[in-house]
């Protein structure tokens, strides 16, 4: 399935957060990812995410689309990702 | 969601912040993510080092170089992760026993021969006449169950295979890819080019799905097993070469997608450029990743999982649970 994860997490936490989900998902800015994971793969991306989040503080949203067909992108300025490709 | 990643642009690859960077003069940094890639597929001048191949190792991703003529050289095969030694054992037994032996072999070349057909039915069905092509195959399929050894079997292959390529010419209808006659190392031929660049693609993604099941990948039946090379990925190989490789050489070419300005001629020989190679590739990569409703499993599978599921039948074959039969599409 298609994920877009979103978080917002505590200054001491965000370098963790973005080092796991980037083994999983592509950097888009900030504080987003997105990319292609199988189910096993989301669980595995979420359980990795719960060990170091405080779910008192932190927040953490993930958008999931069955398919990649209803969904499209439009990027105004800086482009900071590049889209995912199996080519390099 | 794992994928197969290709590199055709020089650079570095690395390991950092615990997932695969790869820093190009061309492209920059770019990050991959580790934990949804299957195998890597390296065709330009790359560095890496040892700590790359650890981390490839801890996560099981086979890597695979080719040459500058897109010939594969080789690949980093990790330490196998599944290891069982009943396997090896049964896989030596059925090798050393001259009857079980055959039998593989013939089922491999069976399954092989009934794909070729495939291919040749359907494009008959589009308005070619291929009979007499169709006609030299089936009769072969009689000389299957008289054939004693796998070098006779490896003949039989090679000779349908002759009459398959001849239909090449009809299908593709295509004078700039003319088949003439088949021809490797080097590829004489556009057509040529395009037949050993697949197999040999295909050759290694098996070999990418046999190293995540407990088989060894050392052990063949119809191709001789020897002293360096793997074979059993070329077994499994000849099954799938219609499907996949032939398919996506049959679509590039009709719709025009490949053009004589994508080959070049080097040392004798007709090769892909940078260019035409990735568009192979994108094609290729696509058709494993295309879809087939599976009767057994009531469920849509790709051609890559495919693959790894022609593994698992011969898995059970060695244990004894069940007789092997390749996969043959019939429609």
């Amino acid at each position: 399935m298609f994920v877009i994860l979103v978080y917002d997490a505590g200054e001491k936490r965000v370098q963790k957060f973005h080092k796991i989900c980037k083994r999983f998902l592509h950097w888009f800015q900030l504080s987003v990812f997105e990319g292609e994971l199988s189910k096993a793969q989301l669980e595995r991306l979420k359980f990795e995410l719960k060990q170091v989040m405080k779910p008192e503080e932190d927040s953490v949203i993930i958008y999931s689309f069955r398919t990649r067909h209803y969904f499209s992108r439009e990027v105004m300025g800086l482009k900071k990702g590049d889209p995912d490709n199996i080519f390099i | 969601m794992k994928r197969a990643i290709y590199i055709s642009t020089p650079g570095q690859l690395k390991r950092e912040g615990n997932t695969l960077v790869f820093i190009s003069q061309e492209a920059g940094k770019k990050v991959i993510p580790v934990e949804t890639v299957d195998s890597i597929y390296v065709f330009a001048e790359i560095t890496l080092n040892k700590k790359l191949l650890e981390f490839l190792s801890q996560k099981h991703i086979p890597l695979h170089f080719f040459n500058y003529f897109e010939y594969y050289v080789g690949s980093f095969y990790p330490r196998e992760h599944m290891n069982s030694g009943l396997i090896i054992l049964r896989q030596a037994e059925y090798y050393l026993n001259h009857e079980w032996r055959i039998g593989l072999a013939r089922a491999f070349v069976y399954g092989s021969l009934s794909n070729m057909l495939l291919n040749l039915r359907t494009y008959a069905s589009r308005g070619n006449d291929l009979s007499t092509q169709i006609n030299a195959i089936e009769e072969l399929f009689d000389e299957l169950n008289q054939a004693s050894s796998s070098a006779e079997l490896m003949a039989l292959e090679g000779h349908a295979r002759m009459a398959y390529y001849e239909a090449f010419d009809i299908i593709l209808a295509n004078p700039d890819f003319s088949f003439e006659v088949r021809s490797r190392r080097p590829p004489a031929n556009r057509l040529n080019a395009l037949i050993s660049f697949g197999n040999s693609l295909l050759y290694v993604t098996t070999l990418s799905e046999i190293y995540r099941t407990h088989l060894d990948p050392r052990i063949g039946y119809l191709h001789e097993t020897n002293q360096r090379s793997f074979t059993l990925n070329l077994d499994i190989s000849e099954v799938f070469k219609p499907l996949i490789v032939d398919r996506v050489i049959f679509s590039l070419i009709n719709r025009n997608e490949l053009k004589p300005g994508d080959f070049s001629e080097k040392l004798g020989g007709v090769y892909l450029k940078e260019k035409g190679a990735r568009k192979f590739l994108e094609a290729y990569e696509k058709r494993l990743n295309e879809t087939i409703m599976h009767k057994k499993l009531g469920r849509k599978v790709s051609y890559r999982r495919l693959l790894r599921l022609e593994c698992y039948k011969l898995y059970r074959h060695f244990l004894g649970e069940e007789i092997y039969s390749p996969y043959v599409r019939t429609r």
